[in-house]
């Protein structure tokens, strides 16, 4: 009976290895095909539990055990099976037969083999093994090339600078986390890659995070030119930088030993966040109503950003009245509906009512669309082309002058007298409704604006005004100015021109600290009439001129009163002055700018003396750096020609050749780095010696080549030989003539 | 006999005679006892037949033949088959031997008259056919580059010219212009011709010794072949310019800006008022130049005037100007004005026409200048500049230097425009025609189209130095040949040793470098077979039909077949042993 156990057992134990045997077999072929041992183990498993549900080693059965004794023992006499009964129940014949067996079998059954297929598991196992190595050996071929392309392009890489001493051992970096966190504005989640060339939006915040197994002494990152050290944190090393530009860069290490190791160039590409698209749809740049037309004007506008929309209105600003009475009113309109905010695409809508805007006809509108997008800290901003919407005036009087004039002389775009009485009027007629305070602010203004009227007067004036220095002060200026200018550089204008055509139209006062500067210097230059110099003379006629000169003098005693808070007063200033102003005007002169060069002041002793003996010469002496475009790159050229021959071998001086043409493609390539940054690794390559093949010189030379520009045309003087053939031909063809 | 006929055994001629003659005597002795009968007779006419057979049989009579022994072929490279079979079917038996370089033709020993098919003999191995007469036939038509030619040595910023002819190309089929670093630069799709011609011009963008290449490819893009275009571009060197005015002018102000900025050296003189001047140094010494000397000119390459200080120059100085000019080779530029055209052949020998004409399209895109309603007379010694085959400009050449004036006017308002390349454009091709060549100690001239390894390069050298000697790059002396004429004049020939560039230098003197370039096996083969047989055609003429040939030293002696006389011989001889049997 025992031996029956054992041999089950022992059939059983069979079965569990002949499992695990092909479990193995599956297992090995999984890792080695993966490479996993993960997977390994999973496979493994999964294979034993397969086969174990398939041969159910634990089901064997007394029964089988003896029919299988019975059939491969002869000495069992086809009894073995008593030996499992109990002995009770047997006869006499069985009990004998039973002991004879047990007697048999105590002997043969260590021998007895169970039935296995154990060889054959094996044969399996090996071959499995066999197949994922061979198939490791094949795919891994393929794999590890594919790694290898994959590591130039997405992993950083280390080269040593220098050939270094065998035996060195080199740190290796493990491990490169580059994280990518785009500005929070965009909504873009960050990004966590291995790949250095970089390309992301402006402000983005790029961490790289370097594992190395070995010691390093420090880690750099080269920007540019521009050196940046990484903070060890740990085992790792980080360092965190804003992209604000487009650039390469690469990284450097230096060993325990001070041995530098360099990566690649990679590249930083900024795309830039654009300003919102407005679009306006439907709508004639100009928009002309009658007085009895439907004014209004539908506004329909779609805006596009690339990240989203954080704002848009309208500006509209209303112009009324025309000419020295042109009005401005500048409001700002909202779109019907809100704005949601941060969309990428908003379609907005108005119903512009010119009526609701208070305009009248003859009045004008002028409106844009403004909108900005949600970049942080400012935000981009940008108009719409702006539209005009006009309601026509019933009727139309222009000022004009007098036909023989051709020049309507009168500046039209500052507060005019006649404005100016209106407003004294008005402000004298509010007074009992308004603040002390109010009343006396707004004398003032108008106060200021009577005195920019009067400045603007007195420029037609010619130099009386404070707008030049006093007369006294001319020729000092004016002698210095002339000495050391070279009369080409300067725009000769500068001086004589009154830049009020270049200001703010909205600005209705000028006001030029410099004035008020001069005004301070010489305060008597107000009150004097001075006539003395010649070159003052204005193109005025006299009379015009005395009437002109009055007016600016009642105009003080205007500006006078309103500045001491009595209006009153000064409304019988304002109203002679306008009459004589209209007066001017109506004089039906014409008046021309006054312009050209002012030559220095003559001294009388010397002037048609015709003596020129103590003028001097003049000299002038300038030298120019000229460099031809990419000096160094096209010497780099020719070197590479000559290295790609074979008949020279990379020296020291070509480091720097290397080098300097290097930097005078960076400076091109700050504009466009992906087209250059093939160049410059390759460049960068060279300074590797184990780089200098002349398959590499060939690559990095058809590079240089394809964005190399032209050389620019300039003349110069090459080399030629003359024979006396030539010579001798060139003197007959003198004797020709 | 005499007239043509020939014993080739003369020298048996006695012996024979006389044993034939004791065998007749024999025969007559033998057949003596039937004398008096008809048979008799019989029998020594027939042995006597028998015997002068025998006689000739021996001595070998000869006739003088048209005989094709005296002809042979020689076969070059890219004979036709048919050519050759034809020939053979003509001239029976005729001998051909193929030509190989290096290898001396053994078949023209015995031969006067050769037949030379196929594209020719090189012009070094043409000796090998002296005092032969040659009847050239010419070979298979050529399919490929036949002629490939281009700017072998240019200044940085000068366009490098390639012309080509492609015989028999195939359509679709591109001819691609490519830099050294094999980028394309420009390229033309073949038609559907017979022959087609190709130009391109493109910039090289940095001096130095470069190769480019012409490629043909096919319609997929596949290089095809591809053939070498090697030149050498040399730097040039900034100029020494002077330039005088009687008052400042706007022209004269740009101009001036524009050379200093481009690194020439320039003084600027502009007179203010009488004796009073402004100077104006660029890039360099301030030193003031009153008056016009020789050795105050020998400091400047290029002298611009406006009329005004033209036409008032002394004596003296016109002739100072004169002597630079002829000696030192300074150029002159007259900036043109309206009294320019006024002056006199005497005061400024180049004369103008008007041609009411004042508006001027140069460049590409068209720009418009204004120009002096004059145009240039076209006379001999006056050399027209032009610019895109308008002439902007005319010089005249004084000895070694030249005088130059343009019709532009205004061409400061380009600068103005913001159209600054046209401007250099202009100005660039009017200045380089009138400043001097630096002069160079020697100039060389490779005579080999293509040279190629092994194979005789013939060069020329000039340079005034005597004695002259060459060395390649390892230092190997060249030996030299004076020319007889010109006695600066060298000739020599250089096996080169390997392809690409190759070196010659006069020893000692480094600016006298001198670079070839060494083609290789499979590089301008369909350019050199058509130097060889255009060379051929030139030196042999060409007769395509092969039956007109009249060969006037061909004539042999040519044994007569003895079978002629064997037969009778047999015959006699048979006779005689059977007519006792009968």
């Amino acid at each position: 009976m025992e031996q029956l156990q054992h041999f089950k057992s022992r059939w059983q134990r069979f079965q569990y290895v002949e499992c695990a045997l092909y479990a193995v077999g599956f297992g090995g072929l999984v890792y080695l095909l993966t490479k996993n041992i993960g997977l390994g183990l999973a496979g493994f498993t999964v294979a034993f539990g397969i086969a174990l549900v398939l041969y159910k080693p634990w089901k064997i059965k007394t029964e089988s055990v003896i029919a299988y004794v019975d059939a491969h023992v002869p000495e069992a006499g086809f009894s073995s099976g008593l030996l499992t009964l109990p002995t009770d129940q047997l006869s006499n014949l069985s009990l004998l037969q039973r002991h004879r067996i047990a007697e048999r079998l105590k002997d043969l059954m260590p021998k007895l083999m169970p039935p296995h297929h154990l060889q054959k598991a094996a044969l399996m196992m090996f071959g499995l093994i066999l197949i994922g190595a061979l198939g490791r050996f094949v795919f891994g071929d393929v794999s590890n090339l594919s790694s290898k392309k994959g590591n130039d392009k997405e992993q950083i890489q280390f080269a040593p600078l220098d050939s270094i001493q065998e035996g060195v051992e080199i740190p290796e970096l493990t491990e490169t986390k580059i994280s990518v966190a785009y500005p929070g504005y965009t909504g873009l989640p960050s990004l966590n890659t291995s790949n250095p060339n970089i390309k992301a939006v402006e402000g983005t915040q790029i961490t790289w995070n370097l594992i190395f197994d070995g010691d390093v002494k420090e880690v750099t990152m080269d920007r540019m030119g521009e050196l940046i050290r990484f903070t060890k944190n740990g085992a790792q090393y980080q360092l965190s930088q804003t992209l604000q530009s487009s650039g390469f860069y690469s990284f450097t290490f230096k060993d325990l030993e001070g041995n530098a190791y360099v990566t690649d160039l990679y590249s930083f590409e900024v795309t830039p966040d654009n300003p919102p698209m407005i679009e306006i749809t439907d709508l004639d740049q100009y928009s002309y109503f009658d007085f009895n037309d439907d004014k209004t004007i539908p506004l329909n506008t779609q805006i596009f950003d690339d990240y989203g929309v954080n704002d848009a209105f309208i500006v509209a600003t209303v112009s009324k009245g025309s000419g020295e009475s042109v009005k401005f009113r500048e409001e700002t309109l909202q779109f019907d509906g809100s704005i949601s905010k941060g969309s990428k695409q908003q379609h907005l809508k108005k119903q512009l009512d010119l009526a609701q805007l208070k305009m009248d006809p003859g009045d004008e509108l002028y409106f844009y669309v403004e909108a900005q997008d949600n970049r942080t800290p400012t935000p981009n901003i940008a108009r719409s082309e702006t539209y005009f919407a006009v309601i026509r005036d019933t009727v139309t009087d222009e000022f004009a002058v007098e036909g023989n004039l051709g020049v309507d002389l009168m500046p039209d775009y500052f507060r005019s007298q006649r404005q100016l009485i209106i407003d004294t009027e008005k402000l004298i007629q509010e007074r009992p409704d308004i603040s002390e305070y109010d009343f006396k602010f707004r004398s003032n203004e108008l106060g200021f604006d009577q005195k920019s009227l009067r400045l603007k007067y007195g420029q037609f004036m010619g130099d009386e005004t404070e707008l030049q220095a006093a007369p006294g002060q001319v020729s000092a200026v004016e002698e210095e100015t002339h000495t050391d200018e070279d009369g080409e550089e300067k725009d000769v204008l500068d001086g004589y021109s009154h830049k009020h055509d270049s200001e703010n139209e909205h600005n209705l006062v000028v006001e030029n600290p410099e004035e008020d500067e001069e005004e301070e210097e010489d305060p008597l230059h107000e009150y004097l009439h001075n006539h003395s110099d010649p070159e003052e003379s204005t193109l005025f006629e006299k009379s015009l001129k005395t009437q002109l000169r009055d007016a600016l003098d009642i105009m003080w005693d205007a500006e006078l009163y309103l500045r001491l808070y009595q209006p009153e007063k000064s409304l019988p200033y304002q109203y002679q002055a306008l009459e004589i102003i209209q007066t001017i005007k109506n004089s039906a002169r014409i008046y021309v700018h006054r312009i050209g060069f002012d030559p220095p002041p003559i001294k009388e002793e010397t002037r048609l003396t015709g003596d020129i003996q103590n003028i001097k010469n003049v000299d002038k002496n300038k030298s120019f750096e000229y460099e031809m475009s990419f000096a160094a790159t096209r010497k780099m050229v020719a070197r590479l020609e000559v290295l790609i021959d074979g008949t020279s071998q990379f020296m020291e001086s070509d480091n720097a050749l290397v080098l300097e043409a290097g930097n005078e493609l960076a400076q091109k390539a700050i504009f466009e780095p992906v087209k250059y940054l093939k160049v410059l690794q390759g460049l960068r390559d060279l300074e590797k010696t184990s780089n200098r093949t002349t398959e590499m010189y060939v690559q990095v030379q058809k590079n240089i080549l394809s964005v190399l520009p032209n050389v620019e045309s300039n003349p110069g003087k090459g080399a030629n030989s003359l024979d006396e053939i030539n010579l001798l031909y060139l003197k007959e063809l003198g004797n020709y003539e | 006999m005499s007239d043509g006929f020939v014993l080739l055994n003369l020298n048996l001629f006695w012996p024979v005679l006389i044993g034939c003659l004791v065998l007749l005597g024999f025969f007559v002795w033998k057949e003596w006892p039937q004398k008096g009968q008809t048979r008799f007779w019989i029998k020594i006419g027939i042995a006597f037949i028998g015997l002068v057979s025998l006689f000739f049989i021996l001595l070998k009579p000869a006739a003088p033949k048209e005989t094709t022994s005296g002809r042979a072929i020689i076969l070059t490279e890219g004979y036709k088959t048919q050519q050759l079979d034809s020939l053979k079917k003509v001239f029976k038996r005729i001998k051909s031997e193929t030509y190989v370089q290096g290898k001396s033709l053994s078949i023209a020993e015995n031969v006067d008259s050769l037949f030379l098919v196929g594209y020719g003999l090189p012009e070094y191995d043409v000796w090998l056919l002296e005092g032969k007469s040659v009847q050239f036939l010419g070979g298979e038509r050529l399919s490929g580059w036949t002629q490939i030619s281009h700017t072998d040595e240019l200044e940085l910023g000068e366009e490098l010219k390639v012309r080509g002819q492609y015989q028999q190309p195939q359509k679709e089929h591109w001819a691609v212009l490519k830099d050294n670093g094999r980028n394309p630069l420009d390229s033309i799709q073949f038609g559907d011709t017979e022959e087609q011609l190709i130009q391109f011009a493109t910039q090289p963008k940095a001096s130095g010794h470069f190769v480019y290449h012409l490629e043909e490819k096919n319609a997929d893009g596949e290089v095809v072949a591809s053939e070498p275009i090697p030149f050498v571009v040399e730097d040039r060197e900034p100029l020494h310019i002077l330039i005088l005015n009687t008052f400042p002018t706007f022209e004269s102000k740009y101009l001036k800006n524009y050379l200093a900025e481009k690194g020439h050296q320039v003084l600027v003189r502009s007179q203010l008022t009488k004796n009073k001047y402004k100077f104006e140094y660029f890039n360099r010494d301030p030193q003031p130049i009153y008056q016009l000397s020789k050795q105050a000119l020998e400091a400047f390459d290029l002298l611009i005037f406006d009329v005004e200080s033209y036409v008032n120059l002394s004596r003296t100085v016109s002739t100072a100007l004169k002597e630079s000019m002829v000696e030192n080779g300074l150029g002159i530029f007259i900036q043109p004005s309206g009294s320019l055209f006024t002056l006199s052949k005497n005061q400024l020998p180049i004369g103008f026409n008007a041609d009411f004409n004042t508006d001027i399209s140069l460049g590409n895109p068209p720009q418009g200048l204004r120009k002096y309603p004059f145009a240039f007379q076209q006379e001999f010694p006056v050399q027209p500049i032009q610019m895109d085959s308008t002439t902007i400009a005319a010089y005249l050449p004084q000895g070694k230097g030249k005088m130059g004036t343009s019709l532009l006017q205004n061409t400061f308002q380009l600068v103005l425009d913001g159209k600054l390349d046209p401007y250099t454009a202009i100005w660039t091709e009017i200045l380089d025609a009138l400043v001097p060549q630096q002069e160079k100690s020697a100039s060389w001239k490779m005579e080999t189209d293509i040279p190629r390894v092994d194979e005789p390069a013939t060069f020329w050298v000039q340079s005034s130095k005597s004695p002259m000697e060459v060395e390649t790059e390892t230092k190997i002396k060249i030996p030299l040949l004076q020319d007889v004429s010109i006695p600066s004049l060298w000739n020599g020939i250089q096996y080169p040793r390997k392809e690409g560039w190759n070196q010659f230098q006069i020893p000692a003197d480094s600016t006298s470098l001198f670079s070839y370039y060494v083609f290789g096996e499979n590089e301008r083969t369909t350019v050199s077979h058509q130097n060889v047989y255009e060379q051929n055609l030139r030196r042999f003429g060409q007769n395509k039909s092969s039956n007109t040939i009249v060969s006037a030293t061909s004539k042999k002696m040519e044994p007569i077949l003895p079978l002629w006389f064997f037969v009778p011989f047999l015959l006699s001889m048979g006779w005689l042993w059977l007519e006792p049997k009968l």
